[in-house]
């Protein structure tokens, strides 16, 4: 009875509505169900007790037993009944998140249980709404409803809640965006359904309809929506619509709203190479996806593409985008990628261009040799991989460097290969 | 009434000569027709022949229904004798004899009813005090609360002269005067822990086996009802409000507190001498002591040196342990940690406990018998018969671990919320339910992923925590039957203990309110070993190493200095040497 003034400050914050229990947020502790020794003496025997499950479960999971796990989650699902505000919603999350982290790597789990969970826990507590709605579609998704996740979606997305709703807009746009989405993969699995009847094409075109209404919405504003563009210009150039499509892809790469992306780059280049654009717009696209991403996978290309044009600081360019290629140690052990260099060089020789290979050499002659030429590179590619030795060794003689212990490799290499060719 | 009262007495009156006697409020006969007052007075000689002579037995309740539903009125003091009653009959369930419930417990209750005047009383607790301070509520309904507080037995007429109505804010009718500091403090209002405290005195007065920590520990296991006790209320009361506040449990209480209301509820009861707490009484300690020595997996043949601590304390005497709230400074002894303290301080005497000394015991001990072995040559199966401290620890400690693991297991699983929502108020009284809803619902999903596991053992009332012999389930060997050769040394015809020296901690004086605060400080510098010992045998009675060590330190002043420092007040030093030479 002694803690009654305790309990009835309790009751005062449970009374409180919603908005004010979001101005007390500033009260609570952020880990709130682990307290400080200090606490801990004061601290209920509920409180005491979920605490020891809290710790029971997260050993349980840890350990891989899931089945306890479980065991232990269904005991502490009375915190759900908490009275203070914070920790209610404080247990509605922690429910939420580990009861789908168990239930996925339950062995018995169904599709039901998840669906039972994601219900409850939806209507639990009102701050997690749009997270857990979209994480419920995701999970039909995943598992191939795609119907039930569009439904659920929305669902969620006619949802209105007063201030709760505008804190959780940038959900609420994701799930809008994830509705266009939807549609998008129902269109893709009715394009592909072999009957073609009217009541279909009808259906398909409707689908269309709706997807792109939604996706141009959320495309045109500024973000990152890399699989929503993806998926509208799919669908214009399946209804060939490639005007349509590439002025969204140059929207999307080049408008100064949306944050610097690769990606755009990527997929403009991609969808100008599929319609056979001049290589003059090829390079140009590729030139700043080169700014941007100097490593990119596409370099190689852009690589090929500089030393077939006729102008003379494309070649330039191209020697310096494939030396800047080797700087990054993901391409150290890339045949590819040496093979292109060796295919550079040679050209510019041919040119009469070996000033130029001497500019670049001599700004990076100390990384490379400590990168690439060293004996313990030597050894690696000696036994690991041959034919990248040699073109090395090709490489280094062409930058002029002839008295390497590398080449030791390469000699021994090379003598060995023409033994075995006799 | 009054006739049955007075019912032995029927003398004539003096003055006018008619036996009419009647009892006025100060317990004194008086004459009905003329009013003269005698010397007799109806004292209390016995709780349970007064009280059964009283026969105010009934609230008289008006049944009037309420304006919203059926329902009876009820006051907080009925839902807490319905809780008394159950938890009577769970104690009486589980052995105790039955007059615990019919006589002991019951008595106690009308006993308290009529001491802080809330029934059995002509004179209930006046009302006539403006409310107004008592609660923020508004004036209207706290001017009802105070008509409603009014019960006394046949002039009920102004009970309920309002329009019945319950207060709006509880389902009974005073709730909120539980909620003021003040009121509970100056009326002795009744409160959840205070029903373990009248158990306690309850178990008490009858000299059952069933010590306070066990009654704790039965409460733990809710085999005694403490926890969601609003489940046990009829359908009729309508529980909801501050109803929940009063009678909600969310922690068992401490030892600590638990003993401090009884010696509260004592004072308030008035009670005379208990029942004297003798030789062959369960709560003992020299009976008592001999439980904790067998759980804790130590010789019996300590008990012997137990019994000679227990006498050099004068702790066995009768007027040390019996509880007599009538006297002067009475105390109410905790026979439980006593009984614990003192087998600590047995050990401490036999083997220091320093860290160091009790190993070389072992260490000497082990080639002692390496040495006996060999002139015998041959080889014991079960190993020395001597009592080694090493080997006890050895034993001991992983069976402590796992026990502590299991019970904070079963803690994780405990279940705080009733399946019966508690509503605070009406306006949350949806959202409760639905949660409810969705925790049940939760459940049983979790339930059936939880598989088949039957591990779901129904908590059992044993006393003992560990099991210690050669059967299959056994925490491990018993140690029960070695002697201790190695720690006594034949002197001349005595034998004297091997260790000589003896260390204690600080007995300071320090004043009531912060004297449970020191062992957090303290417990670093104490000797591993030490704290071992005091963290095993908390474990054992389910209290904190805090409350274990201060009675600990109790015996030791009652030991060294002959009484404790609450009789007189001396500074002594630290860690004072000790020559401890008891014959045996």
């Amino acid at each position: 009875m002694d803690d009654i003034e305790a309990e009835l400050n309790l009751s005062d914050v449970s009374d409180a509505s919603e908005d004010e229990r979001i101005l007390r947020k500033t009260e609570s502790p952020s880990l709130s169900h682990v307290p400080s020794t200090n606490a801990r003496s004061k601290e209920s025997g509920f409180h005491k007790s979920a605490r020891l499950c809290l710790k029971a479960i997260r050993d349980a999971m840890l350990h891989h037993r899931w089945q306890e796990a479980a065991q232990y989650l269904s005991a502490y699902s009375q915190t759900l009944e908490e009275t203070t505000a914070h920790r209610q919603s404080l247990a509605c999350e922690i429910i939420w998140r580990i009861g789908t982290e168990v239930l996925q790597h339950h062995p018995d789990s169904q599709l039901e249980d998840f669906n039972v969970l994601y219900e409850r826990m939806k209507n639990s507590g009102v701050k997690n709404y749009a997270k857990i709605c979209l994480e419920h579609s995701f999970h039909l998704l995943l598992n191939g409803n795609f119907n039930d996740a569009k439904r659920q979606l929305s669902v969620a997305a006619s949802w209105k809640y007063g201030k709760q709703s505008a804190s959780q807009s940038m959900e609420l746009k994701l799930i809008h965006a994830y509705c266009g989405f939807l549609d998008y993969f129902i269109w893709c699995t009715k394009k592909s359904s072999p009957t073609s009847s009217d009541a279909n094409t009808r259906e398909l075109h409707s689908y269309f309809r709706q997807a792109s209404v939604t996706l141009q919405e959320i495309i045109t504003q500024p973000g990152v929506w890399d699989p929503f563009v993806l998926s509208y210009v799919d669908m214009l150039e399946f209804y060939n619509d490639h005007e349509g499509a590439l002025k969204v892809l140059q929207n999307y790469a080049y408008n100064k709203d949306y944050p610097s992306n690769p990606n755009a780059h990527v997929y403009l280049y991609q969808f100008l190479k599929r319609h056979k654009a001049p290589p003059a717009k090829l390079i140009s696209t590729l030139k700043v996806l080169c700014c941007l991403v100097p490593s990119h996978e596409l370099m190689l290309e852009y690589c090929s593409l500089l030393l077939k044009s006729e102008v003379v600081e494309d070649k330039q360019d191209c020697l310096t985008v494939a030396m800047n290629l080797l700087d990054y140690p993901s391409w150290k052990y890339d045949l590819n990628a040496w093979i292109c260099l060796r295919k550079v060089l040679t050209v510019l020789k041919k040119k009469k261009l070996k000033h130029l290979i001497d500019k670049e050499w001599e700004k990076r002659k100390d990384l490379w040799l400590a990168m690439h030429y060293r004996k313990c590179h030597g050894k690696k590619d000696s036994e690991e991989n041959t034919g990248l030795l040699l073109v090395k060794a090709n490489v280094s003689k062409l930058l002029g460097e002839h008295k390497r212990g590398y080449n030791k490799f390469s000699s021994s290499a090379r003598e060995k290969k023409e033994m075995l060719t006799r | 009434m009054d006739e049955e009262l007075t019912d032995g007495y029927k003398e004539p009156c003096v003055q006018c000569g008619a036996v009419a006697w009647a009892l006025s409020d100060g317990l004194q006969f008086f004459c009905k027709n003329c009013h003269n007052v005698i010397e007799r007075t109806q004292e209390i000689v016995d709780v349970s022949t007064y009280l059964l002579n009283n026969r105010i037995s009934t609230l008289s309740r008006s049944y009037k229904k309420t304006e919203r539903e059926g329902g009876q009125q009820w006051m907080v003091c009925e839902g807490f004798q319905i809780i008394l009653k159950r938890q009577a009959e769970a104690l009486v369930g589980l052995g105790v004899c039955p007059q615990f419930k019919t006589n002991v417990l019951w008595d106690f209750w009308k006993l308290y009813l009529q001491k802080t005047r809330q029934a059995y009383t002509r004179a209930p607790v006046s009302s006539t005090r403006n409310p107004v301070d008592l609660s923020s509520e508004s004036e209207p309904e706290s001017a009802f609360l105070s008509e409603a507080s009014d019960l006394s037995g046949p002039t009920s007429a102004s009970v309920y002269s309002s329009d019945g109505k319950s207060s709006v804010c509880s389902g009974s009718l005073d709730a909120a005067y539980y909620f003021d500091g003040k009121e509970r403090r100056s009326r002795h209002l009744m409160s959840m822990p205070r029903t373990l405290a009248l158990c306690h005195l309850a178990l008490l007065w009858l000299r059952e086996a069933i010590t306070l920590t066990d009654l704790l520990r039965l409460v733990s296991k809710r085999l005694v009802p403490y926890v969601n006790v609003h489940e046990h209320f009829p359908e009729e009361i309508r529980f909801f409000g501050r109803d929940a506040v009063i009678f909600r449990a969310e922690t068992i209480p401490s030892y600590t507190k638990v003993h401090m209301e009884s010696l509260h509820l004592a004072k308030i009861l008035q009670l005379s001498a208990f029942p004297p707490v003798s030789q062959n009484c369960l709560l003992h300690p020299g009976l008592l002591s001999l439980r904790y020595l067998m759980d804790a997996n130590l010789p019996y043949r300590l008990h012997s040196l137990v019994c000679q601590v227990i006498e050099k304390t004068a702790m066995d005497k009768d007027c040390f342990l019996t509880f007599d709230p009538s006297a002067s400074k009475s105390i109410l002894q905790c026979y439980d940690l006593q009984a614990a303290a003192v087998i600590i301080v047995t050990l401490k005497l036999l083997f220091k406990l320093d860290d160091q000394v009790e190993w070389s015991f072992s260490r000497k001990a082990k080639e002692k018998t390496q040495e006996s072995d060999q002139d015998k040559k041959e080889e014991s199966k079960q190993g020395s018969k001597m009592f080694s401290l090493r080997r006890w620890y050895m034993i001991v400690q992983p069976a402590l671990e796992q026990a502590r693991e299991r019970e904070e297991l079963v803690e994780a699983k405990q279940q705080w919320k009733a399946k019966k929502p508690v509503i605070a108020s009406v306006k949350h009284k949806t959202v409760v339910l639905k949660r409810r809803r969705v925790v049940e619902q939760l459940q049983s999903n979790f339930c059936t992923l939880a598989g088949s596991d039957p591990e779901q053992q129904p908590s059992s009332p044993f006393t003992f925590h560990f099991l210690w012999g050669k059967e299959e389930d056994a925490d491990g060997p018993s140690l029960h039957n070695k002697d201790l050769s190695g720690m006594l040394v034949k002197e001349g015809r005595e034998k004297l203990l091997v260790n000589k020296t003896y260390w204690h901690t600080d007995f300071r004086h320090c004043h009531k309110q912060n004297c449970w605060n020191h062992f957090p400080d303290l417990e670093p510098t104490l000797p591993r070993m030490y704290v071992w010992v005091l963290g095993l045998f908390s474990f054992l009675l389910g209290v904190s190493e805090a409350e274990l060590h201060k009675e600990v330190v109790k015996v030791e002043q009652r030991l060294i200095l002959g009484k404790t420092l609450s009789d007189k007040r001396t500074q002594k030093p630290q860690r004072k040497r000790k020559r401890a030479a008891d014959p045996v």
